[in-house]
């Protein structure tokens, strides 16, 4: 009577680690065909060079010529360059949250609309900034309408002026999601911590700085994360509409160039090359976050 | 007192220039969708012009479609291997599952441009371009890892014994997952939903290297490829810009909560 109890109670956990295996196999499979498998491919191809068919091995020679081509510097510079923007569109929207936080009138309505880009694809983002950057766009407007027609700027057509124009567009599309992060965020500050302090006289800019700072942490982390890994791969598209790589190789980042190699020029090799590189530094930035994360607690 | 008002009511101009800016791009498609070429170029005026050669210029309602089939096909996969595998990972443990777990969902981790190369050329040698199913296949793998931690998080929320009493019972596992633990996961399982059709629906690469034939472009490709070309046409151009964003805005604004929640799920507790 006992043993057969044990024996069902064993029977019943075999059919749980059983099913429990068959369930996870076709997420597994699904992933490791799609995305496992390629990666490997990708790190193999890159020391060839290929042309989608036939693949002539070079070796990590392939690695060396390019981190001495000047091209793939300019590239990277622009990534750099790109990242500049990260700190506007994460403490724009952490003041933005702020002041949502403090239920200003119609805080709600706010919050949608600041929160509406998240639902616009960037193909349609990417085609209105190029129009309200053009030479007969809004800006130019704006600038003769406040008495600085004279500067009348062509921000697309110049290599720094194009890039420049991506970042501030790439900040636009990020307001709405950093915001609702911090708005988070906010919503789960100690509230009896707040009340404490200014009983005590604190000035509000330091309630912010020594309350809310601290812990917002995690979510500022979070952000910070979110708005990184845009900045490096999530400007495909807005580039590809917006300026197309250009002028020259102004606007090309390390995503573009996977692309432009790969599918406009035919170096397949070069192309996953780049994307191993794109890997290889997301994968260095993620180790890094995740050491201070660690370090500090 | 009259100070701290003040500063509220600049505070709220702030807001509403904000507002201003964020709307832009909605005020100037619909303005601008609705001139001809040569209004849109000084000329006074509005007209319907570029909505009916938005017709022509783009197949709208076949690309519309075709969007829907690729959102579709991909979301209900998503649905179901990350379900299942979440209520695996979470409540059927197994020798290997904690390595089942960082392979599916590290796989977060690859940036789409540094495998779509491979996964391109595979896709050719396997026939998969010319139809939907490549890009299906594509979005699937790419959204299953997130869905996978967010349903993984969401089931070990359940209760242990409210499976092991079920199985007691008689139910097999696959019974429980059926009949207990799916309709207990519709939040995180429509959460998945909103978050994957907005993904799907607006994305540009997938679709433009993964559906080969013109004929099955989703709405955001045929947009896009029609800006990258020689088309000047603007204002048709944001009249189809207008049809291609309606649905996601519809989607956003029904489930707005949903997608917060989605958004900030990797943040943890």
């Amino acid at each position: 009577m006992a043993l057969s109890a044990v024996g069902k109670q064993s029977s019943l956990h075999r059919q749980r680690r059983k099913t429990g295996f068959l369930f996870s196999l076709p997420a597994l499979g699904l992933v490791g065909a799609f995305l496992g498998i390629p990666i490997y491919q990708a790190l193999y191809f890159s020391m060839t060079k290929w042309d989608g068919i036939i693949a002539e091995w070079l070796g990590p020679s392939t690695y060396i010529n390019q981190f001495k081509s000047p091209i793939f510097w300019r590239v990277i510079e622009n990534n750099a360059l790109l990242l500049l923007a990260v700190p506007v569109a994460i403490i724009l929207p952490m003041g933005i949250a702020y002041v949502l936080n403090d239920k200003i009138a119609g805080w709600k309505i706010f919050r949608t609309i600041y929160f509406l880009p998240t639902a616009i694809s960037w193909v349609v983002i990417g085609m209105v900034a190029m129009r309200f950057f053009a030479q007969e766009g809004l800006l130019n407007d704006l600038l003769k309408g406040i008495g600085l027609g004279f500067i009348k700027t062509d921000l697309l057509s110049s290599e720094r002026g194009a890039l420049l124009a991506v970042g501030i567009t790439f900040i636009w599309s990020m307001v709405g999601t950093n915001s609702i992060i911090f708005l988070t965020g906010m919503a789960t500050l100690d509230i009896s911590l707040y009340e404490a302090a200014r009983m005590d006289g604190a000035s509000s800019f330091r309630i912010f700085r020594s309350i809310t700072l601290p812990q917002l942490k995690r979510f500022i982390q979070f952000s910070f994360i979110i708005t990184v890994i845009s900045a490096f791969t999530a400007l495909f598209t807005l580039i590809f509409v917006m300026t197309g790589g250009g002028p020259g190789f102004g606007t090309t980042t390390l995503e573009f160039f996977v692309y432009q190699s790969a599918f406009s020029r035919g170096n397949f090799g070069t192309g996953a090359m780049l994307g191993v590189i794109l890997f290889f530094i997301m994968a260095i930035l993620g180790s890094a976050q995740l050491l201070l994360v660690r370090n500090k607690e | 007192m009259k100070r701290f008002s003040l500063g509220r009511g600049f505070t709220f101009v702030l807001m509403l220039t904000l507002a201003f800016i964020m709307l832009y791009p909605f005020i100037f498609m619909i303005n601008t969708s609705f001139k001809s070429k040569a209004q849109f170029f000084g000329a006074p005026g509005h007209s319907l012009l570029s909505w009916q050669k938005v017709f022509t210029a783009l197949p709208v309602g076949r690309q519309l479609i075709n969007s829907t089939i690729v959102c579709a096909g991909a979301i209900l996969i998503i649905l179901a291997v990350s379900s299942l595998a979440g209520f695996a990972l979470a409540k059927l443990t197994f020798r290997l599952s904690p390595i089942f777990f960082l392979g599916i969902v590290g796989a977060m981790l690859i940036p789409l441009q540094s495998i779509i190369i491979p996964a391109y050329i595979n896709a050719s040698h396997l026939h998969l371009l010319t139809g939907y199913w490549g890009a299906i296949l594509l979005y699937s793998a790419l959204g299953t890892p997130f869905a996978t931690f967010l349903m993984t998080s969401y089931f070990r929320g359940l209760p242990d014994d409210l499976i092991e009493a079920a199985v007691v019972d008689g139910l097999s596992y696959t019974a429980v997952f059926r009949k207990i633990a799916l309709p207990l996961a519709i939040p995180a399982l429509v959460t998945i939903v909103v978050l994957q059709f907005i993904q799907i629906w607006d994305d540009l690469l997938v679709g433009l290297l993964f559906l080969q034939n013109q004929d099955y472009r989703t709405i955001t490709v045929g947009l896009g490829a029609l800006a990258a070309g020689r088309t000047t046409d603007i204002p048709v151009l944001m009249a189809g810009s207008i049809i291609s964003a309606i649905p996601a805005i519809i989607v956003y604004l029904i489930f707005q909560k949903q997608l917060v929640n989605g958004l900030t799920a990797g943040i943890g507790k």
